[in-house]
């Protein structure tokens, strides 16, 4: 036997590998990205615009546009988006429109399209079945005002789905219409997290409550699970044919049923969110 | 009329400025970073002063008197001060919807704490009101 030495086993870089494995939240944006495309994204949920690889602006059924969210607490009159928007062309977009009109000051713009661009991109890039399409060359009439990284905006994005997951783990409030429910105990709530609770009466969506109060969707959606969390707010589940009543093994009166399926006791209404939030995982 | 870029970099100009950031409270999103952050990442930083901020903004004991659960923020900022530097929070008014605070990170021996809260606060005030 000749004493050579195994060959030896190839040895990757760590960082390259967690490169390649990277493929984005949507591996055709990472790529438009990388040849610093110019047009418009459509994905199942929502619309990212991109200039020169950059994204310039995102909108979503799901999500307030940056016009309901300027006007409805009343920063801009409806009229003045509205002006800005018909007069804008190829050169002026309506936000430059606006900022010389003396309507909106630029910080307040940004903020407020920042705001309103990470919140449509969230719901955008939200997992799809259906692939998405791009047109090249479409520009948003907004124009641009701070164009965000494509790898930062997914990165955001993955950072407020597992923010929702770590306050209730379970997304079926985000999309399900919600009604309340009533807790012993309940946390004391935020003036915001009242006004939204007033307004849950079993049909609207948390997206839905968002638009009407004018506010961002994600935000709507951290405080509707928190609510949930709480105990106060559920997804109203989907009208159910006749439930087949079993009787349960351990009760001898059905009296002692009935205390069991609608008690208060703090204790069981607890084990009762524990359960359901462990099934959901 | 300053935007976000240009209030940040002013606040950089206080004395012992090592960073600053805009934050979203109730995501934990960086809006806008120059300089430094503790620990060198400006999105870990700002995840975790956004869990303070939020804390501070949602605890009936921190708010005014006379305005207790408006729509205004409740809070005018926070100030966390260690060994070796002064964390200041200042939570920005906005007319439209929003949960959003300057974070400045100033070195305690070079740093004016006094100064930087009224600065900073007249840094908030004009990046909405332009």
């Amino acid at each position: 036997m000749v004493g050579t030495p195994p060959p030896r086993l190839p040895v990757r870089d760590r960082a390259s590998a967690t490169e390649r494995a990277w493929g984005g939240l949507s591996p055709m944006l990472t790529r438009l990205a990388a040849e610093r495309a110019t047009g418009v994204l459509v994905r199942a949920r929502g619309t990212l615009y991109l200039a020169e690889g950059m994204v310039v602006h995102a909108e979503s059924p799901a999500a307030a546009g940056l016009d309901a969210l300027l006007t409805a607490h009343g920063t801009l009159a409806p009229e003045v988006w509205q002006d800005a928007v018909a007069r804008s062309d190829g050169r002026h977009g309506a936000a430059r429109l606006l900022l010389d009109g003396g309507h909106l000051s630029p910080g307040a713009l940004q903020l407020c399209h920042l705001g309103a661009l990470y919140d449509a991109a969230y719901f955008a890039l939200a997992p799809s079945s259906a692939p998405g399409r791009f047109r090249y060359g479409v520009a948003h009439r907004l124009g641009p005002v701070l164009p965000v990284q494509v790898a930062a905006l997914e990165r955001e994005t993955l950072r407020r789905r597992d923010l929702l997951d770590r306050i209730w783990p379970d997304a079926t409030p985000d999309e399900a219409p919600l009604e309340r429910t009533y807790a012993s105990g309940a946390p004391k709530l935020t003036t915001r997290q009242q006004t939204l609770l007033d307004r849950i009466d079993g049909t609207r969506t948390a997206t839905g409550l968002a638009h009407g109060l004018g506010r961002q969707s994600f935000h709507t959606l951290v405080d509707v699970r928190r609510l949930v969390a709480a105990g106060l707010v559920a997804p109203r589940a989907p009208a159910a044919p006749e439930p087949v009543v079993h009787p349960p093994p351990h009760t001898h009166t059905p009296a002692a049923a009935e205390q069991l399926a609608y008690t208060t006791d703090p204790h069981i209404t607890l084990l009762k969110r524990l359960r359901d939030a462990l099934e959901a995982l | 009329m300053p935007g976000i870029d240009e209030c940040l970099l002013e606040a950089m100009r206080l004395p012992g400025a090592r960073g600053a950031s805009l934050v979203d409270w109730t995501s934990g999103l960086a809006l806008g970073t120059v300089g430094e952050s503790p620990g060198g990442d400006h999105e870990t930083t700002a995840a975790e002063a956004a869990e303070l901020a939020r804390l501070a903004a949602e605890h009936g004991a921190f708010a005014a008197a006379d305005d207790p659960g408006g729509e205004r923020p409740p809070v005018e900022d926070l100030i966390v001060s260690n060994r070796d530097s002064y964390h200041l929070l200042r939570f920005v008014d906005t007319s439209f919807d929003s949960s959003v605070f300057l974070h400045l990170w100033l070195a305690r021996a070079e740093g004016n704490l006094a100064l930087a809260r009224i600065r900073l606060g007249e840094m908030a005030e004009r990046l909405v009101l332009g």
